[in-house]
């Protein structure tokens, strides 16, 4: 219940602050503009609207017997595929119309095209020139009548961008390959394809004064909290940008602590961990031109979950939580830990490895603090520049950088060895939970920070901050530490710990969604006994 | 959410000004490298020629250690030692170490000294005064060795240098430590010293070390102390007979005079307890009761255990044979010493408080006279994988 009124404060807060305006309102001009009767009219007009537009294609069409006929078919070149549209609307209309004779008006030739001529079956209509600007700009095919104030919008946009491959980002040993494309109706179907339900909806609407960007709200109608649907809805209405070019533009436009480190909006190329989300009650919201597809709200404890951890035994599973866990606490804290320890709390080091530590240090110029962050920074580097540059240059800046990081530093006794292995240990486990890598890189440097300047105090102070911020957060209304924080003993079940998936019999409780089974468990008892 | 921006701007410089407040206390408490310390690995004490404290550090040199350990077997150029020693003088221990400051450069370590020796010479005078510092201080480590040397000072124990280990202190604490497979050394941490010190019903005693060659010590024996002040020693066995007595051996081998043949046992677990009993009213009657679980390790002879009754046989043999090694330190204690370093006070103060407030002004001379009654239980568990030797069968 809890949760329920904080999510109706967040929305009375956003209200009274942000100004409601109304949505859908034109790209071009806010006055209602008719088609024009004649195709001589239209055309002037879109030759204005177009104009430098080289690509902008419009051809008319003139046939039947008395050549009283006139259409005229407009569209951008390339966007369309030609081929469909000559197979489906213009030969079609040639052929009907060639020996066709107008001689009673009663024949409506708008009518006869929509229902009988065109063969495609994805036709719209366009009552003003506005909609008809708005289907030509997206790709579609306007076909304009002479003496109608109407157009017919047809869909034959051609496929655009790559095929379906496997994403880079998230890799998975076993599991589906598919992951999404830029094509937002190729990532709807690739859902479709997985949950074959009719409660699968898909609410498309559009982004971006400029861009005009396609976006879809997918959920499960049924699994997923209406109330939270609803304020997806409401937060992305609320938009008000020139251009969606990635998914990452909304992400930031809808999340709810928009100056937190951790992410509380997640994304993903893949569809079947999409699938899983979506029936654990979440909404996923797509965005045309990105294979990166949003899901809210998110929490914490998704950032260590992986399709994976479903598809394994529950003990690997159980083992791979843990493992993150710890790598997430040691990509955090190993640098400030290991600079707390040797220039604060010798005394806790154990002798043998404290000699050892003193014998690496010996000679380095630099204080254990400046040699970490020169060490840190000096990584990061290397790792920005491993994502931009071309790839083929990548073969030689990973040599230059593990001779020059690892074997140089040291010979030259700028870093000590057991630096550049914490270095090294730290980065390496930075990339064992990637949602968080952004929040990791950051708070390292605080962890550190801290450590030097009051050791294991330091360190504690910064902890119980960032846990103190993490407790605080919501994402979506949803506290972000569930289930630990509020504690929901029925959703720890896929925490820390993970159970075998036919014990996985409830849905996520901190959703709260009404429909909390999974299945009934009548079926669910019959489904064992077989 | 929006930040209110006058609000936002207030919070973004409260917190920069903490930050800057953060960075003047930056490195003042308590920031030191690791390089700017001198790692002390053993610690010495002394009576010096003047009546004062000598005080003595072994130093650690970190990376000569490193350069020892990877380099060794190359030969060619002579290696630098791993570590040094220095003495300073002083009339306190702490002025000493301080005063040492002199001939270092940087300041001592001392969280990981290893042992604590204390010179013959000293602990004849009394070591309760000079231990104040060492428990005082937070930075030395509570599980330090301590032991007394023998024929020696304690610089000397501490110059020595090893072979087989680059440092000498760790060297010298493993072979205290060893105690527990042989039990003829005692072995005690700085804490449990402090708390044999502070026990009032009960006298110290402490393992002792010797120098027996160039590169050679040995560690064997215990120095008894009365009243904090040494007063003499018992050997391997009586060491071995007490330890028995205040149940600390863990392991040790017992040899049992058997028909002309020795036959070794391995004891396996122990229990000792020192009990008094009062009787007629006044008169205290000492106990030790012990408990032995053995092994047969070896039989150098010719027999076989292959009964009962030589088992019984063996195992009142073997209870006889510790009974007897803990009369021989009991009487030490008793007539040599007067110093009741089993504890029987500290029983006696637990469970007899009346009695022990009339003895306890002169209770190590009341002790010395008290007559003892000791019992060993001892059990032979195994014969090993086979029964008679060899040449029996």
């Amino acid at each position: 219940m809890g949760d329920r009124i904080m999510l109706g404060r967040r929305i009375r807060r956003r209200s009274k602050t942000e100004r409601q305006d109304t949505y859908g309102s034109s790209t071009c001009n806010d006055v209602i503009d008719p088609i024009p009767e004649t195709i001589e009219e239209v055309k002037t007009k879109l030759n204005g609207i177009f104009s430098e537009c080289d690509d902008f294609i419009h051809r008319e069409i003139v046939c039947g017997e008395d050549i009283r006929i006139k259409l005229l078919v407009a569209y951008f070149d390339g966007f369309v595929d030609k081929k469909v549209l000559n197979q489906d609307v213009v030969r079609p209309i040639l052929e009907y119309f060639s020996g066709l004779k107008l001689q009673d008006d009663d024949i409506n030739v708008y009518e006869r095209l929509k229902c009988c001529v065109v063969s495609n079956s994805d036709i719209k209509e366009a009552e003003n020139m506005h909609q008809a600007v708005e289907g030509i700009v997206s790709g579609e095919a306007l076909l304009f009548i002479e003496g109608e104030c109407r157009a017919l919008v047809i869909g034959v946009k051609a496929p655009q961008g790559r095929q379906v491959e496997e994403p880079d980002t998230e890799v998975s040993v076993r599991g589906a390959r598919e992951g999404f494309v830029e094509n937002l109706l190729t990532n709807t179907t690739l859902i479709r394809k997985r949950i074959k339900n009719p409660n699968l909806k898909m609410e498309m609407m559009h982004l971006g004064k400029q861009t005009r960007t396609d976006i879809c709200i997918c959920y499960i109608k049924g699994i997923a909290n209406d109330e939270i649907v609803r304020e997806v809805r409401e937060r992305l209405k609320k938009i008000k940008t020139d251009a969606i070019l990635d998914s990452g533009y909304i992400e930031q436009f809808i999340t709810d602590d928009r100056m937190s480190l951790f992410p509380t909006v997640g994304n993903s190329e893949k569809c079947d961990k999409l699938a899983g989300k979506l029936l654990e009650g979440r909404v996923a919201i797509f965005c045309d031109g990105t294979p990166y597809v949003i899901t809210v709200p998110y929490l914490f404890i998704e950032s260590i979950q992986v399709s994976e951890d479903y598809f394994d035994h529950a003990f690997f599973a159980t083992f791979m939580r843990i493992l993150r866990i710890l790598g997430l606490l040691v990509s955090n804290m190993l640098p400030g830990l290991y600079v707390a320890l040797v220039s604060f709390h010798q005394t806790v080091i154990p002798f043998k490895l404290m000699i050892t530590l003193a014998a690496s240090r010996q000679g380095i110029p630099f204080s254990p603090f400046s040699e970490a962050l020169l060490m840190i920074v000096a990584f990061e580097f290397l790792r920005e520049a491993g994502v931009r540059m071309p790839r083929s240059i990548g073969q030689a800046l990973s040599i230059v950088g593990a001779i020059v990081l690892g074997e140089a530093s040291v010979a030259a006794g700028i870093a000590s060895n057991l630096m550049v292995i914490i270095v090294a240990t730290t980065a390496i486990c930075s990339f064992v939970v990637p949602p968080l890598i952004r929040a990791t890189m950051l708070l390292r440097f605080v962890f550190l920070a801290a450590a030097n300047f009051m050791g294991f105090l330091g360190i504690a102070i910064v902890l119980v901050a960032v846990f103190i911020h993490l407790c605080s957060l919501r994402s979506f209304g949803i506290p972000y530490m569930a289930p630990f924080s509020p504690l929901t003993v029925p959703d720890l079940k896929d925490s820390l710990v993970v159970v075998p998936i036919w014990a996985m019999i409830t849905r996520p409780k901190i959703l709260m969604q009404n429909n909390g089974r999974r299945e009934t468990k009548a079926k669910r008892q019959e489904g064992l006994r077989q | 959410m929006r930040f209110r921006k006058a609000g936002f701007a207030v919070k973004i410089l409260m917190l920069a000004s903490q930050c800057v407040l953060l960075l003047l206390l930056a490195g003042c408490w308590n920031n030191r490298d690791l390089t700017e310390l001198n790692i002390v690995t053993g610690i010495g004490i002394d009576k010096s020629e003047n009546g004062k404290v000598l005080f003595t550090a072994q130093v650690v040199e970190p990376a000569a250690i490193q350069s020892t350990s990877s380099g060794r077997g190359k030969g060619g150029e002579a290696q630098p030692s791993p570590i040094f020693v220095e003495s300073y003088e002083g009339d306190t221990v702490f002025e000493a170490i301080r005063g040492m400051l002199a001939l270092l450069d940087k300041k001592l370590f001392f969280s990981t000294a290893q042992i604590l020796v204390i010179g013959e010479a000293l602990a004849q005078d009394g070591i309760y005064e000079v231990l104040d510092f060492f428990q005082r201080d937070h930075e030395l480590s509570y599980d330090m060795d301590v032991i007394v040397t023998r024929n020696c000072t304690a610089r000397e124990i501490l110059e020595t240098e090893f072979d087989m280990e680059p440092i000498a202190a760790m060297f010298i604490k493993e072979s205290v430590e060893n105690t527990s497979a042989r039990a003829k050394v005692k072995h005690t941490i700085l804490i449990d010293l402090a708390k044999d010190m502070s026990d009032r019903c009960k006298q110290t005693v402490l393992g002792q070390i010797e120098k027996i060659g160039e590169k050679e010590i040995k560690t064997e024996g215990a120095a008894v102390f009365r009243d904090g002040k040494m007063v003499g020693r018992l050997d391997q066995f009586e060491t071995r007979g007490y330890m028995f007595a205040t149940g600390q051996v863990e392991s040790t081998i017992v040899n049992i005079p058997a028909d002309g043949s020795i036959i070794a046992a391995e004891i396996t677990r122990t229990n000792g307890k020192v009990k008094a009993e009062i009787e007629n009213g006044n008169q205290a009657v000492l106990k030790v009761q012990v408990k032995v679980d053995a092994n047969v390790g070896e039989y150098k002879g010719k027999g076989v255990i292959n009964s009962q009754e030589v088992m019984e046989r063996l195992q009142e043999a073997l209870g006889e044979e510790i009974k007897k090694e803990i009369l021989m330190a009991v009487e030490k204690a008793q007539k040599e010493f007067a110093s009741d370093i089993f504890g029987f006070g500290t029983y006696l103060h637990k469970f007899h408080p009346e009695y022990w407030n009339k003895v306890k002004d002169d209770w190590n001379d009341i002790f010395s006279k008290l007559p003892v009654d000791i019992k060993v239980d001892a059990k032979l568990r195994r014969t090993g994988i086979i029964k008679g030797t060899i040449r029996s069968q």
